[in-house]
């Protein structure tokens, strides 16, 4: 008789049933509120592949104005080995010196002779084809790594600007330092202010200088006037981010905002617009410019006289750009007068800038008689090309100074507008740049059509033995078009020598750049030429002088 | 009667065992598939990166610059090609004044016959 087959009462009694019953209830219960806890309750699992972790952390891109990629990240290979699985170390050394030739020798032979290490890098970040040639020596101890890369498309376009990374993606140097943490969040790309293709012109005429120039070094820059934009700043030789910082000490220097320049004669316009500010000067004054002037313990010359030298006004001082008269003007506010107004104009210092940052000025430890005649036409005070550039600005926007931006979206209300002198002033000023052009000293940075006004400055360098007047800084800063100001030019050459002739004055360096960037970028910025009978009305209703 | 609500109660959670095991099952092969579709997601957008980088490579203006001189034949636009709305305008309707309308058009003139003569 099967256990089936006996009476229930025989093989269970109630007590067990009850004991057994409810042990599976309780059972079931379990069953049932775990499956409603992990329908319910159940944690999305966050590690839910490789892959999409790395996507998650991934640098974010940086894209010019117009969205045109800069920087990216894509996933590259990195070679690493584990030396224990190594017998022959100097047959791997040599098989690994083939595909990389600047390999250090000794550094990976003591590297792969470490047989306690399982894991040594060899080369982070390595192309395609060293993978190739890699994997063709058929060393099982070498294996790749997949790690993300910087990838800069443009190669050295903007590189000074832009900086670069380290191997494991920490900002080192420019933007990319400047806004480390941004980056590493990820997300949407940052987007500069800078226009890929106006900063394309602007490198291709500071490399082409070259060919007519010898020089030591250049930087230019184009600066939106309403918004403080800057949409293009080079400076040459350039620097190339995929070298990551190896490169000759040249190439580093960023010339546009970590080197202080003394830069001549474009200091003039300030000094006029000071003493037209401080009611000392007027558009119709005479100044005798005929015979050097001693101001302090100074005497000051020009290098050239000037047509009706006994006779000239401030309009003459700047298109002819006369030295003395220039200091004549500055000796009528004073150096005090003069120091307030060159700070309120940010050249002492002070500009809060979002993004890269200039180097401080170094300016007269005192501001006395000698200081103010030798600063009012731009020696012994140096500064940063992006520090000048932006003082041209109230000029062109009717007497208020931006500040540079380096990202867009540029939120109208956070423009910081600062007036530091009057529209008449400003206009006045405006006008006599737009005549240094026409018929001045800047005659070879017109570009025919964009109303190029601005004003050219040749200075001597300086050595521990006083000033070398075979070695020049020569600049040229620029507003165009003169009718409707939209954008600020700046071109400095370091020691630039033509290959031709011996002139070498900012006049035919500096100058003629600054035409060539202007005809090839006022089309890229939407800035459309203007008729001669526009330019001539504008002329008359904002110049002020005979 | 015991006996059958004993071996019902065996069977169902014998039964709700067996459904929660393939809903685990199945929870599990859907995780995968989001997985597979997270991984090809992320590769994806790994191939859109490099294709992006790709696209910024062949469209430098260091590149694009002498193909579109070279092989299309452009320049840049010089200030002479300018001219604003209104000439153009003016510009069109003076061309429009010249040209003859179509019901203005005179015959053309047939040699005369010499019959004529």
């Amino acid at each position: 008789m099967s256990v089936l087959d006996r009476p229930y009462e025989d093989v269970w009694s109630p007590r067990r049933a009850r004991i057994v019953a409810v042990a599976l209830a309780l059972v079931f219960v379990v069953i049932v509120g775990r499956s409603a806890w992990v329908v319910f309750n159940s944690p999305v699992r966050a590690d839910s592949g490789g892959a999409v972790a790395e996507v998650a952390v991934r640098r974010a891109d940086i894209v010019d104005r117009e969205g045109q990629l800069l920087v990216t990240t894509l996933q590259g290979w990195s070679l690493a080995a584990d030396p224990s699985a190594i017998w022959d170390v100097r047959e791997v050394v040599d098989g690994l010196k083939t595909v990389f030739p600047t390999i250090n020798t000794k550094q990976i032979t003591d590297l792969l002779s470490d047989k306690k290490r399982r894991f040594v890098w060899i080369r982070r970040g390595v192309s395609e084809r060293e993978r190739k040639s890699v994997k063709d020596l058929g060393v099982e101890a070498l294996r790749f790594v997949e790690e993300p890369q910087r990838v800069y498309p443009n190669g050295s376009l903007a590189g000074h600007l832009l900086g670069y990374t380290n191997v494991d993606g920490d900002g080192l140097e420019g933007i990319e330092k400047i806004f480390d943490e941004r980056l590493k969040q990820g997300g949407e790309p940052l987007r500069l202010t800078i226009d890929a293709s106006v900063q394309f012109v602007l490198e291709e005429e500071l490399q082409g200088a070259l060919a007519q120039f010898d020089m030591q070094g250049a930087t230019g820059m184009v600066i939106d006037v309403h918004t403080g934009a800057v949409r293009a700043i080079a400076s040459w030789p350039f620097s190339d981010p995929r070298k990551r910082g190896v490169e000759p000490a040249a190439a580093k220097t960023n010339r546009a905002l970590n080197v202080r320049m003394e830069l001549g004669s474009i200091y003039k316009p300030l000094t006029v617009a000071a003493a037209l500010e401080a009611g000392e000067l007027k558009a119709t004054d005479r100044f005798n410019v005929s015979a050097p002037v001693k101001i302090g313990s100074t005497t000051v010359r020009d290098p050239h006289p000037l047509p009706n030298a006994s006779s000239v006004t401030a309009s003459d001082i700047i298109i002819h750009s006369s030295n003395i008269g220039s200091s004549l003007i500055a000796q009528r506010i004073g150096p005090e007068k003069l120091k307030a107004f060159l700070g309120n104009v940010g050249l002492l210092g002070g500009m809060t800038i979002k993004g890269p940052q200039t180097a401080s000025p170094l300016t007269p430890s005192e501001w006395d008689q000698t200081a103010m005649a030798t600063v009012a036409f731009g020696h012994g005070i140096s500064v940063s090309p992006l520090s000048f550039a932006m003082t041209y600005t109230p000029f062109a926007t009717g007497g208020e100074l931006v500040t540079p931006v380096f990202l867009e979206p540029i939120d109208p209300a956070t423009i910081q507008h600062k007036r530091v002198m009057s529209k008449e002033t400003a206009d006045l000023v405006l006008a006599m740049l737009r005549r240094t052009v026409v018929e001045g000293s800047g005659k070879l940075a017109e570009a025919p059509g964009y109303e190029v006004a601005g004003k050219t400055g040749t200075a001597e360098k300086p050595t521990p033995d006083g000033y070398d007047p075979n070695r020049n800084i020569t600049s040229f800063a620029a507003i165009f078009p003169a009718s409707r100001p939209q954008f600020v030019v700046l071109v400095v050459l370091d020691e630039a020598q033509p290959r031709t002739g011996v002139v070498r004055t900012a006049s035919v360096t500096a100058a003629m750049i600054a035409g060539k960037v202007i005809a090839r970028a006022a089309p890229l910025l939407d800035v459309h030429p203007v008729t001669s009978t526009v330019e001539a009305a504008s002329l008359r209703t904002t110049e002020g002088t005979p | 009667m015991n006996r059958l609500v004993m071996i019902g109660g065996l069977v169902v959670v014998a039964g709700l065992a067996v459904a929660v095991y393939r809903a685990k099952l199945g929870a599990e092969e859907t995780q995968g598939r989001v997985d597979g579709l997270k991984g090809e997601v992320a590769k994806t957008e790994k191939d859109i990166a490099v294709m992006r980088a790709e696209e910024a490579y062949l469209t430098r203006p260091e590149r694009i610059g002498p193909l579109a001189r070279d092989r299309l034949g452009l320049e840049p636009a010089s200030p002479d090609q300018y001219t604003a709305s209104e000439a153009l305008k003016q510009r069109l309707g003076e061309e429009r004044l010249t040209l003859p309308a179509p019901e203005a058009v005179a015959p053309a003139q047939t040699p005369a016959s010499p019959a004529q003569q």
